[in-house]
């Protein structure tokens, strides 16, 4: 016997089904249209090139979930639900197909795993789905949620369809005494449920729960572009769409151009169109508020609340910017006028981003440690907008915290932040008899020192140390001398674009003066920014960080390193290397050459916890809610190893400050990975 | 409301200080800046604007790089400036260059004129006062700050043991100390604007002074030499028992350092 | 008729210890010249205060006693300063570079068409006579001298520079007073009122001496000690950002990158470790003492001076020291 069922069985006028599929599929185009109209009051931005790398991600993201699964409990929960429905969605296709296009398909051995025990395990997986989600919504509130009758109604929503469709189910198998019953186990458990009823109760019911379960399933066709699950739409879009360019790398502003009337993001006009799309495409999750190390130590910023009143401000003001460029398009006074820029004309005052979706305190507290970009299944972009935003306000307004003043000052003065006299900048190197370019010439490596490495007397002592580790290691290197400058990362950070690249353009001219090709840098930020974004302005090279040519040197066989060090080690990821350089196997690696046992933190790696001094904040006070850098130190000692490894000299300061604070800096130290490199070397000679 | 501000431009502060081959300063490489003191005076010249309209003028006396620093000026604020620049004016004294300011100055018809009470690098503190008495004004020297009144101001002058009220009419000369107004840091908006505002290069000639009646001739003061101050010692470590080591302390900084 | 003079700029019946150090320099002055030493008291009820200046080596002391004198006002006092040196045309005038003397000699140089060397710390007599004084914020010095057209030479002297000459008890300087009629003088500068800092405390960016305390501290009531000796100093209390994070001082009172950047003759950091965020803020000041417990502090390599030892047993003795070396001043 040829293992089948009757399609629509005990239904009547199941052609019906597509002229209300298809009112269901105009209300979601709409809503869907309206949508793509608001996102395009927002700049044009170019993020269709290199399709192929697109595709790729769509294929990771979003039918991997390998973002989504990085968090167990939500990602099963997604997971489950996810492919739960993209079964059923492709079973009810196969139907559609049998029963009115005329292939004959729901036969044999399809008809048994696919279209009975595959999808009673999905129906069963999105049920499971769901359970874990009104769990984690409303019996043990999850971190990070907030809820809103929208989650409430798509979460019973989806049950009821689910449970329409297993009773349904189960009344079919039980009228029909289906004799694939076992196939569907989930369908045939229902059946038993109604086995005692009459025939004709049987099929009524059937009937009714039938056309609920199709009624409901095209309402929620309907209402998802007016729900979060828009998401379904806007999540792959989003992932398509995502920046492909190196994490570190912020927009270059074209400051030379006379006809732009304002730099950065003052408005929401001047976003671009993914930025707003950015707010279609979030969830409300939260796991970028529950890695932000603003949030977690009380200040007041929240990149999930960031994007949410941004969205709130895309759907208000959004809608009158749309209705004050009709109204421009279209002028009584005849005169054609293009949409862009018109708004003002309408008499629409649109408000500012800054004091509606971001309070200035807010503003200022991102450390740009990208843990909220890291974290985000859809690849919301937090950091680029709050930089947009810093821009405006330091480019356009001058408005900005008033300790900066000095930094700018310094950095456009004297080239470092703490405005010291640029002339001292090799001062550090004097004894140590340090080749400089000027006057030795050009060689294989130039050792970028940074502006912590040549002022800082604590990170002088790095900068000493990697000298006296590239001279065991016979590397042929020299330094810029007083020609280095500030590489600008802090001042590009805090939205000061103009000096950035005032800053990157001195160094870049300097550094192709004397044709330089390969750069050692011991700082993350100076690596980022001559990796990344040098490039912008026609600095190319090979850039190298310290901790990842330390690696490669004692891979080589090349730093005498025969004592080993004893001792137990938590190491610091510094967000400039790690999140976005991806650099966290080399300081590893180097830790274990080295003879240390490594203790690591509750949070390393890729959500490694900043230590508050990224995106310019070294320069900032940090009078707001508990110090980030406390409580980083506090998870450090919290390893209760007996050192404090970093591979950065702002967290260095930072940590080390932590211990001082902690009063237990005499005993755990917080050591540069240079810095325990040569101990190695020096007990080794 | 006009409002004059002298400017000068001036070694940045941290600016290694070295003598040339002919012991003289040597400029090479450094960075010159909007004297802060100067800078002040320019804040509070733009916060008068702002509270009572009108223009901030600079004017200034220097070469060519001087230029930068007055558009530096501008991108804070100021509408326009007017440069003496002539080769005669190398190496005049204060007197001269008061004289000069002078002419530059008056032709503005000022409301009110600020400058720095020093600068920092020749630290005279004699100009801005002697432009005072050659354009027959009153002024007060050493404010912290003014309250503009009809026809008349009030400013906060520091004595050395607290400050004082003091009343003049206008126009008057104001001379500005650290903590009269906070420099603002200038927007890529100021910035951009700066490159179109108005600067008048004005030669001795213009001005109708005799390029004979200035430079090192006619100065009061002679220069004879500079020198270098004997390099700072490395720290010392007064060692010994506390009480004799704090006995020493005290010692060293009354009569070796003289600053107590 | 010729002299050095001094301008003895009184204060309430009393001279700041400047006036006795330009009557000790001028004094050499004077001889190197062949000349008198004369000191000029312009003010209210300074008659009396003739006899130090004799005692301190004026060989005549010219008095302008007048009640409306009491106040400092530039039109006033230069008005009569003007009188006096037209009167009697002194060879040089020394000011104190005091904010009296920053006033008045530039404005008097104006009137007579001469020159002003201000804030003078050296002269060296030779047959011409050089005047040193600093330039650049002390980075550099520069010798001057006065053009043969420009007489009367006017000096402001910086204070605590040159040495007082040794009283001699009882020398005795022939006194002249003048008068002038104040009436003949317009006034363009009214005083409307007068502030005098309830404390000698300063303010922390217009200190000549700034004390900070550090993480050392230990607590809040700790800087009580602290501002003890900026009383006897006369000095600004600052902190480090530490000390401001732990709550034991006011923001306002930070002194570093992110706080108040000071410049002060002195600086004596007690407690503090030396970060560059300090360093940021004070590394321009002239002096730099350094009081901690350890001795591998960075703030030990940017001091002139430094006490390695508990602050806590240094301070106090230092208070005591300081005392009396400024009590026998």
């Amino acid at each position: 016997m040829n293992a089948t069922r009757q399609i629509y069985w005990n239904i009547q006028g199941h052609i019906a089904i597509y002229p209300l599929f298809l009112v269901a599929i105009v209300i979601f185009a709409y809503g869907f249209y309206l949508k793509y109209r608001l996102w395009h009051v927002g700049q044009p931005v170019d993020r269709n090139d290199r399709k192929g790398a697109r595709a790729k991600s769509l294929i990771g993201f979003v039918l991997g979930h390998t973002r989504i699964l990085r968090r167990r409990q939500p990602g099963i929960m997604h997971f489950l639900i996810f492919w739960g429905m993209v079964c059923l969605f492709l079973g009810t296709i196969v139907v559609a197909l049998q029963s009115d296009v005329g292939l004959q398909i729901m036969h044999g051995p399809f008809y048994l795993y696919f279209m009975s025990l595959i999808l009673n395990i999905a129906g069963l997986a999105v049920l499971l789905g769901l359970l874990i989600a009104l769990y984690r919504r409303y019996i043990k509130p999850a971190e990070g949620l907030d809820n809103q009758p929208d989650d409430a109604v798509i979460l019973i929503l989806l049950l009821v369809i689910i449970l329409t469709g297993f009773l349904t189910q189960g009344l079919r198998i039980a009228a029909t005494h289906d004799p694939w019953a076992a196939w569907s186990p989930v369908g045939n458990l229902f059946a038993r449920l109604f086995a005692g009823l009459g025939a004709a109760t049987q099929s009524e019911v059937h009937r009714a729960l039938w056309w609920s379960h199709l009624f409901l399933a095209l309402g929620l066709i309907a209402y998802l572009p007016y729900s979060k699950l828009i998401h379904i739409g806007t999540a792959p879009l989003n992932i398509y769409f995502r920046s492909l360019e190196p994490n570190g790398a912020l927009t270059r502003l074209d400051l030379e151009d006379e006809d732009l009337e304002t730099f950065g993001a003052a408005k929401l006009t001047d976003l671009t169109w993914k930025d707003l799309m950015d707010t279609d495409a979030c969830v409300r999750c939260g796991r970028c508020q529950n890695n932000c190390p603003a949030y977690l130590t009380g200040k007041p910023l929240s990149p999930k609340a960031l994007i949410q009143d941004l969205k709130l401000q895309v759907h208000q003001q959004g809608k009158l910017i749309l209705a004050a460029r009709k109204t421009a398009a279209h002028p009584t006074t005849g005169e054609h006028e293009t949409a862009a820029g018109s708004e003002l004309d309408a008499g629409l005052d649109e408000q500012n981003l800054v004091g509606t979706v971001l309070s200035e305190d807010a503003l200022w507290s991102c450390t740009t440690c990208r843990a909220c970009m890291e974290q985000c299944p859809v690849f919301v972009e937090h950091v680029p907008k709050t930089i947009e935003m810093r821009r405006n306000q330091v480019l356009m307004e001058s408005d900005f915290p008033a300790e900066l003043n000095g930094a700018f000052k310094g950095m456009e003065n004297n080239g470092n932040p703490w405005g010291l006299g640029w002339a001292k900048r090799a001062e550090w190197a004097d004894d140590l008899g340090v080749k400089v370019v000027a006057t030795d010439g050009a060689p294989e490596y130039l050792y970028w020192v940074g502006c912590a490495g040549s002022f800082d007397n604590r990170n002088r002592k790095v900068s000493a140390a990697m000298v006296q580790i590239m001279r065991a290691a016979g590397i042929d290197f020299a330094i810029l001398g007083t020609e280095e400058k500030c590489c600008g990362d802090s001042a590009r950070r805090l939205g000061n674009e103009y000096l950035y690249q005032s800053l990157a353009e001195a160094n870049i001219e300097t550094l192709n003066g004397y044709g330089i090709k390969k750069i050692i840098t011991q700082c993350p930020h100076c690596f980022n920014t001559l990796k990344n974004e040098y490039p912008q302005f026609g600095g190319n090279f090979e850039v190298i960080h310290h901790s990842a040519f330390i690696a490669q040197l004692i891979a080589a066989g090349r730093l005498p390193l025969q004592a080993k060090l004893n001792g137990t080690i938590t190491y610091h990821d510094s967000c400039y290397l790690g999140r976005y350089n991806a650099i966290y196997q080399p300081p590893r690696q180097v830790i274990e050459a080295l003879g240390l046992k490594l203790i690591e933190m509750p949070r390393s790696q890729r959500e490694s916890f900043c230590c508050g001094a990224g995106g310019g904040r070294m320069w900032l006070e940090e009078n707001l809610g508990e110090r980030i850098n406390m409580q980083r130190t506090e998870e450090a000692l919290s390893t209760n190893a007996s050192c404090i490894g970093t591979a950065c000299p702002f967290c260095l300061t930072m940590l080390e400050d932590g211990t001082k604070r902690k009063d237990v800096a005499e005993n755990i130290k917080t050591l540069d990975l240079a810095e325990l490199v040569q101990q190695a070397i020096q007990s080794a000679q | 409301m006009r409002i004059v501000v002298c400017m000068k431009q001036t070694f940045d502060t941290e600016a290694k200080i070295a003598l040339t081959a002919d012991g003289l300063i040597d400029s090479t490489g450094v960075t010159l800046v909007v004297d802060p003191y100067s800078e002040f005076a320019v804040e509070k010249g733009i916060q008068f604007k702002e509270k009572f309209g009108g223009e901030v003028v600079i004017v200034c006396i220097g070469d060519t790089q001087a230029e930068t620093a007055i558009r530096q000026c501008m991108a804070m604020g100021a509408d326009r400036a007017v440069i003496v620049t002539d080769p005669a004016m190398d190496g005049s004294d204060q007197s001269a260059t008061a004289r000069v300011l002078a002419k530059a100055v008056i032709s503005q018809e000022p409301d009110i004129i600020l400058g720095g009470f020093k600068s920092v690098d020749s630290g005279s503190a004699q100009v801005m006062l002697r432009l005072a008495e050659i354009l027959n004004l009153p002024h007060v020297n050493v404010v912290t700050n003014i309250e503009i009144g009809e026809g008349k101001a009030i400013a906060t002058r520091e004595l050395d043991d607290g400050v004082e009220l003091v009343e003049v009419s206008l126009p008057a000369i104001f001379t500005a100390q650290q903590g009269l107004a906070e420099p603002r840091y200038p927007s890529v908006k100021g910035i951009m604007q700066a490159k179109k505002k108005e600067l008048k290069r004005l030669t001795l000639a213009d001005l109708d002074i005799d390029p004979t009646s200035v430079g090192p001739a006619n100065a009061k003061v002679k220069i004879h030499g500079l020198t270098l101050p004997a390099p700072r010692k490395g720290g010392r470590i007064i060692g010994g028992e506390i009480p004799e080591a704090t006995a020493d302390l005290v010692k060293a900084l009354r009569d070796e350092a003289k600053v107590i | 008729m010729a002299g050095v003079w001094v301008f003895a700029e009184a204060k309430d019946g009393k001279f700041r210890r400047v006036i006795l150090e330009m009557l000790g320099e001028a004094r050499k002055f004077a001889d190197h010249l062949g000349e008198e030493l004369w000191a000029v008291l312009v003010g209210s009820n300074v008659a009396e205060l003739s006899s130090l200046l004799g005692e301190h080596g004026a060989d005549k002391v010219l008095v302008m006693d007048n009640p409306n004198l009491a106040a400092y006002t530039t039109d006033v006092y230069a008005g009569v300063t003007l009188g006096l040196i037209n009167t009697y045309q002194p060879t040089a005038v020394l000011f104190a570079n005091s904010n009296m003397g920053r006033d008045l000699a530039p404005i008097l140089a104006q009137k007579l068409d001469t020159g002003l060397i201000t804030d003078l710390t050296g002269i060296t007599y030779g047959p011409e006579i050089l005047f040193k004084r600093p330039i650049y914020a002390g980075k550099a010095l520069v010798e001057l001298s006065f053009a043969a057209n420009a007489r009367p030479m006017l000096l402001t002297i910086r204070p605590k520079v040159f040495t007082p000459a040794e009283p001699q008890t009882g020398r005795q300087a022939e006194v002249i007073t003048a008068s002038a009629d104040l009436n003949a003088l317009t006034l363009r500068q009214v005083i409307k009122d007068v502030i005098r800092k309830a404390s000698t405390r300063v303010d922390l960016t217009e200190a000549d001496i700034v004390i900070s305390g550090g993480r050392g501290m230990k607590n809040p009531e700790n800087f009580k000690i602290l501002e003890e000796v900026a009383d006897i100093l006369g000095a600004a209390v600052g902190a480090s950002r530490a000390a401001v994070d732990e709550g034991w001082r006011e923001p306002q009172y930070q002194v570093g990158q992110t706080g108040k950047v000071v410049s002060p003759q002195l600086y004596i950091a007690v407690g503090i470790s030396g970060a560059i965020q300090h360093l940021a803020g004070m590394n321009s000041s002239k002096c730099i003492v350094a009081i901690n417990k350890d001795p591998e502090a960075e703030i030990f390599k940017v001091a002139d001076y430094g006490i390695v030892g508990d602050l806590f047993q240094v301070i106090p003795i230092l208070k005591q020291e300081l005392q009396q070396a400024l009590a026998s001043a």
